[in-house]
């Protein structure tokens, strides 16, 4: 062992490099996880500039010359200036953020500095919500905010060396007795809408998409976070009819399925026409954050009074295609409550120009399978089939003809429909509803392809059913006359598991999940079916908290229509009511005195009462002599009373009790007021 | 009548105790002028007492600029959360403000229930710093972070003494002041200040001791040589009583005996702490007089009596002290050159 480089034990170093240590290991741990998301750049540079300044601090260096500092921080900005061109957005903003924090570091020279870091700090942990506000992020940064007290408390500990411990403890203090302050105002500041527009940046995470490349749900196939949760009034349906609709794609360039792009006046165009029938199945649903302006509710939910979902505050419409639509993206997690009906019909009942929009296909495009198509038609007995008969027939052909469905199909190339349905035959949901809608519509049927959910976890968490991101599925849908639009999942026809027992696309485990799994995969299936249920603890009540909950609330202790000016009021009397009560508490806490400086006041009001004119600090012997003095033979019971005292006092070094002070008083009293008729009489 | 020798204890008149030659106070202009006022004004609210027990009635709170600071954070960090939506930015902003407020009840508990005192102040020369000691008595918890320092920084100094109160003791807090000038002085008001926990908040709490100290007058720095011997009748009493009974003998070491005194030689050869009594030393006594100082004036007659009194001391000089209407009889040793001092310091004659 090299001796230079041995690393002093923490309780060897001198009390402030033991300071600095702890406020760089706490600065570290703040902005480890930003580490993830922040160009490589900079988090080299910060945990550079960090490890100096620990190596400075142990070697007890001189800090480096603000130039050097003010050269560096001029560095990173040109960095972020080059790699996001701006110094404002997000990204650009936290990566100064952390890059500011660092070098700051090296400028703790006065405590104004050592405060500048602790409220970059405190900043520093709010950027981390932007990109997650899961359980783990904030127990972690939990800890952070711990940390960044604890240093706190210890700057303003000047004297000696107080143990990290007491200056953790004065930390976890403050903040537990902040608790309740905290927790009511988190629960009634109102919860408003943003300020200045909508991020622009926060779009752009995992979910559906409002399109359909092939190739495009691979990516959510490995996604095995969840999406979203629905608790059921009664008994959950089976998993075949867990079919959240998503966007629907009607328009197909060859390559890439998109909304409807109507070509027909709107007078043409199909409409919903919904019917339901059966009894409504009421669920609660908790949609995680999609970035897109939609509510994957199950099929089919209509716009009923009852059924449709609501949520105060945002604008919902269902659309012709059944989807239903919210007037802003979901930007955090909401809770809608609705009612679904298995039984439904929807769709046009009679053949309409409209549909032809549904027929319609690239004419270059894919033109074996548009052959493939016509060939079938001129099959006998199908010539004259209708669109289910048609669809049987299809179907029987992928069941028959050797498809395979896997999640990794690889790339597909200009013809995507052709290559899947002769040559690889390999792929999934997305594959097979495409491949299976452009047939249809070769066979003149009008079709179109479903996005959106299907199955869930087997299990049931806390009441909730889970859909993850890899339950994102794409299924058709073919308009029959006299029937509408009628669901067919051609996936099923090949992985009937994929649709019948809700087996979600399971991607090759981890490192971590995949060892778990072979020790005991009961265990971990346990274990992450307990670490869900809280997470989905942690969503409902934390993350999911909102204006509408505010409204509950308030509705729940009585305010008939609540809005955002009574949420204030209560905030505010409740903050009144408190500051009241710790006035009260005040008033009387100013008033608690020790019995016995009490006892001696009224020792001294009795006895001015009487004409005999003591000083506070007078003890009771100097009193009595005073009283002697001054009343003469009148005032000897109250001398001696007050002498006794004295001694009782200041004759044993156990303080008076209570009780033993009240006793005396009540004698003292009685004496006083003889001695004043005494006095009286004497005049 | 003789103000008491001891800084405690009642002023002898009321009002403020100062020396007889203060100087005028200086009139500063404009915003410290005001400054200079309000705070003549609180103070003269606050009553002058021998021990300061801190509560409710007399600590006072604000937030600090880190405070305001941190305030802005807190809008800052709320900002975000609004127009982010994020409910665990909330919570942080929450908690955060939560702990701050928190704070601002550690820092005011930090001081309550607190009690001063001020030990004696020992005299000591104008121009010559004074150390105040004072005892922080905590009867609960440990208190972290105290400082003291005096309310009038510009006139004290601004530099306060740190200390922490362990739980159910007291500590020991030394703060120096200066006097300027001979005579008694108030001790200056005194402040005790927080800004523990977390430095958002400043509480404080002003006292003014009931104490004085005493300045003697500044030695003059180089004086004329002592006066010669003017032995008068008065003095061969002592010479006699002193001569009497040991001629050129030892004695032990009586407390008040200056080190020249000691016989160091018999000390080293019994080990005991005897002292030399000797007649000569004793014939040795000097009048020191006001009238034959040789120097005009109030204080260069003070400065060069008081200079003369420390050289006798050191030479071992028997001398007394005669000031107008006054009489220190001629004495040796650390009790009679205090006391010589504390006449000239009080001298109120011209």
């Amino acid at each position: 062992m090299i001796a230079g480089w041995a690393l002093p034990r923490p309780s060897q170093l001198p009390r402030d490099a033991r300071d600095t240590l702890f406020l760089l290991a706490v600065i570290a741990w703040t902005v480890a996880p930003h580490l993830m998301h922040l160009p490589a750049w900079c988090g080299a540079m910060t945990l550079a500039v960090l490890a100096w300044r620990g190596w400075l601090t142990l070697k007890a260096s001189s800090l480096p010359s603000r130039w050097l500092v003010a050269g560096l921080l001029l560095l990173a900005a040109a960095a972020t200036w080059g790699q996001e061109r701006t110094l404002l957005g997000k990204e650009a903003g936290i990566t100064m953020l952390v890059v500011l924090v660092a070098l700051k570091t090296l400028e703790l020279r006065a405590r104004r500095d050592a405060l500048v870091v602790f409220f970059l700090g405190f900043f520093l942990v709010l950027t981390h919500f932007l990109y997650s506000q899961a359980l783990l992020t904030g127990l972690w940064l939990l800890g952070a905010v711990w940390g960044l007290l604890t240093a706190l408390a210890l700057a303003h500990m000047p004297v000696g060396r107080p143990p990290l411990a007491r200056a953790g403890a004065v930390a976890a203090r403050a903040a537990l007795l902040g608790l309740p302050l905290m927790a009511m105002l988190f629960v009634l500041f109102p919860r408003i809408g943003p300020l200045w527009g909508l991020p622009q940046d926060a779009a752009g995470r995992t979910g559906l998409s409002g399109s359909l490349r092939l190739g495009g749900v691979a990516s959510i196939a490995e996604d095995d976070s969840i999406a979203l949760r629905v608790r059921f009034e009664g008994a959950v349906p089976p998993p075949d009819q867990l079919y959240f609709r998503g966007p629907v794609l009607s328009t197909f360039n060859g390559r890439e399925w998109t909304r409807l792009v109507p070509s027909f006046p709107a007078s043409q165009r199909p409409r919903l026409d919904l019917q339901v029938s059966g009894a409504p199945l009421r669920y609660e649903m908790t949609v995680e954050p999609n970035q897109l302006p939609l509510l994957p509710l199950l099929e089919m939910t209509p716009d009923l009074p009852g059924a449709a979902p609501a949520l105060p505050g945002w604008l919902i419409t269902q659309r012709v295609d059944g989807q239903w639509q919210t007037d802003r993206p979901l930007l955090e997690r909401q809770r809608v409550t609705a009612a679904a009906y298995l039984q439904h019909r929807h769709g046009p009942q009679e053949d309409m120009l409209g549909l032809r929009d549904l027929v319609d296909l690239p004419p270059s495009a894919n033109p074996r399978t548009l052959q493939w198509a016509a060939e079938l038609r001129a099959l006998p007995g199908l010539a004259t089939a209708g669109g289910l008969q048609l669809a049987e027939a299809v179907l029987r052909h992928i069941r028959m003809a050797g498809f395979t469905y896997t999640l990794e199909p690889g790339p597909y190339g200009e013809n995507a429909i052709d290559e899947f349905w002769f040559e690889r035959k390999l792929g999934f949901c997305e594959h097979f509803a495409s491949a299976f809608v452009v047939v249809m519509r070769a066979l003149d049927v009008p079709a179109r392809i479903v996005t959106g959910y299907q199955g869930a976890d087997p299990l049931l968490q806390d009441g909730y059913l889970i859909v993850r991101n890899s339950n994102a599925h794409a299924w058709a849908e073919i308009w029959v006359p006299q029937r509408g639009w009628v669901r067919v999942d051609p996936t099923a026809a090949v992985a009937p598991d994929r649709v019948r027992r809700s087996q979600r696309l399971a991607p090759t485990p981890g490192l971590v999940a995949g060892a778990m799994n072979t020790l005991d995969p009961a265990l971990a299936e346990r274990l992450r079916g307990a670490w869900e249920a809280m997470n989905n603890r942690w969503n409902q009540w934390v993350l999911n908290y909102s204006r509408g909950q505010q409204f509950d609330l308030l509705r729940q202790l009585g305010v008939a229509s609540p809005d955002w000016a009574d949420l204030a009021q209560a905030l505010i009397s409740v903050l009144c009511g408190a500051a009241l009560a710790g006035a009260l508490w005040a008033w009387w806490d100013r008033h608690r005195q020790d019995p016995w400086q009490r006892l001696q006041a009224r020792v001294g009001a009795r006895l001015a009462a009487l004409g005999v004119t003591v000083a506070a600090h007078h003890p009771p012997r100097e009193r009595g002599r005073l009283v002697r003095q001054q009343l003469g033979g009148a005032g000897e019971p109250m001398a001696a009373a007050l002498e006794a005292l004295d001694l009782a006092r200041y004759g044993s070094d156990a303080p008076l009790p209570r009780a033993a002070l009240r006793r005396w008083w009540a004698v003292f009293a009685r004496s006083a007021s003889s001695g004043s008729i005494l006095a009286g009489r004497g005049r | 009548m003789t103000p008491p020798r001891s800084a405690f204890g009642a002023p002898p008149q009321g009002g403020a105790a100062s020396g007889p030659a203060e100087p005028a106070p200086r009139r500063p202009l404009g915003l410290t002028w005001i400054r200079e006022r309000f705070r003549a004004w609180w103070q003269a609210r606050l009553p002058l007492t021998d021990q300061w027990a801190l509560g409710q009635r007399n600590v006072y709170i604000l937030p600090t600029r880190a405070g305001l600071m941190f305030a802005l954070t807190l809008v800052v960090m709320l900002l975000a959360s609004i127009n982010y939506q994020l409910n665990l930015g909330y919570a942080l902003t929450f908690l955060l403000a939560g702990a701050g407020v928190v704070s601002m009840h550690l820092t005011h508990g930090n001081l309550s229930g607190l009690t001063l005192h001020l030990r004696p102040v020992t005299s000591g020369f104008a121009g010559q710093p004074a150390l105040l000691e004072v005892v922080v008595h905590s009867p609960g918890r440990q208190r972290h972070g105290l400082a003291l320092r005096f309310d009038d920084r510009a006139r004290h100094g601004g530099h306060p003494a740190l200390c922490d109160a362990p739980a159910g003791g007291e500590t020991h807090v030394q703060l120096s002041f200066t006097p300027t000038h001979r005579g008694w002085h108030r001790v200056p008001a005194l402040v005790l200040e927080t800004d523990y926990p977390f430095g958002l908040f400043r509480a404080w709490s002003v006292w003014r001791p009931a104490g004085r100290v005493l300045a003697w007058p500044v030695p003059e720095a180089a004086p004329p040589p002592l006066p010669a011997q003017a032995a008068a009748a008065g003095d061969e009493r002592a010479a006699q009583r002193r001569s009497g009974s040991e001629l050129d003998g030892v004695r032990p070491f009586r407390r008040g005996d200056s080190l020249r005194q000691v016989a160091w030689k018999k000390v080293a050869s019994s080990g005991e702490l005897v002292s030399r009594e000797t007649a000569g030393l004793a014939s040795r006594s000097l009048w020191l007089d006001w009238a034959e100082t040789g120097a005009s004036g109030t204080e260069p007659r003070l400065a060069r009596l008081a200079a003369w009194m420390l050289q006798a001391e050191r030479a071992g000089i028997d001398c007394g002290l005669r000031l107008p209407g006054r009489e220190l009889p001629p004495r040796q040793g650390e009790a009679h050159r205090r006391a010589a001092l504390d006449l000239l310091a009080q001298w109120g004659g011209a």
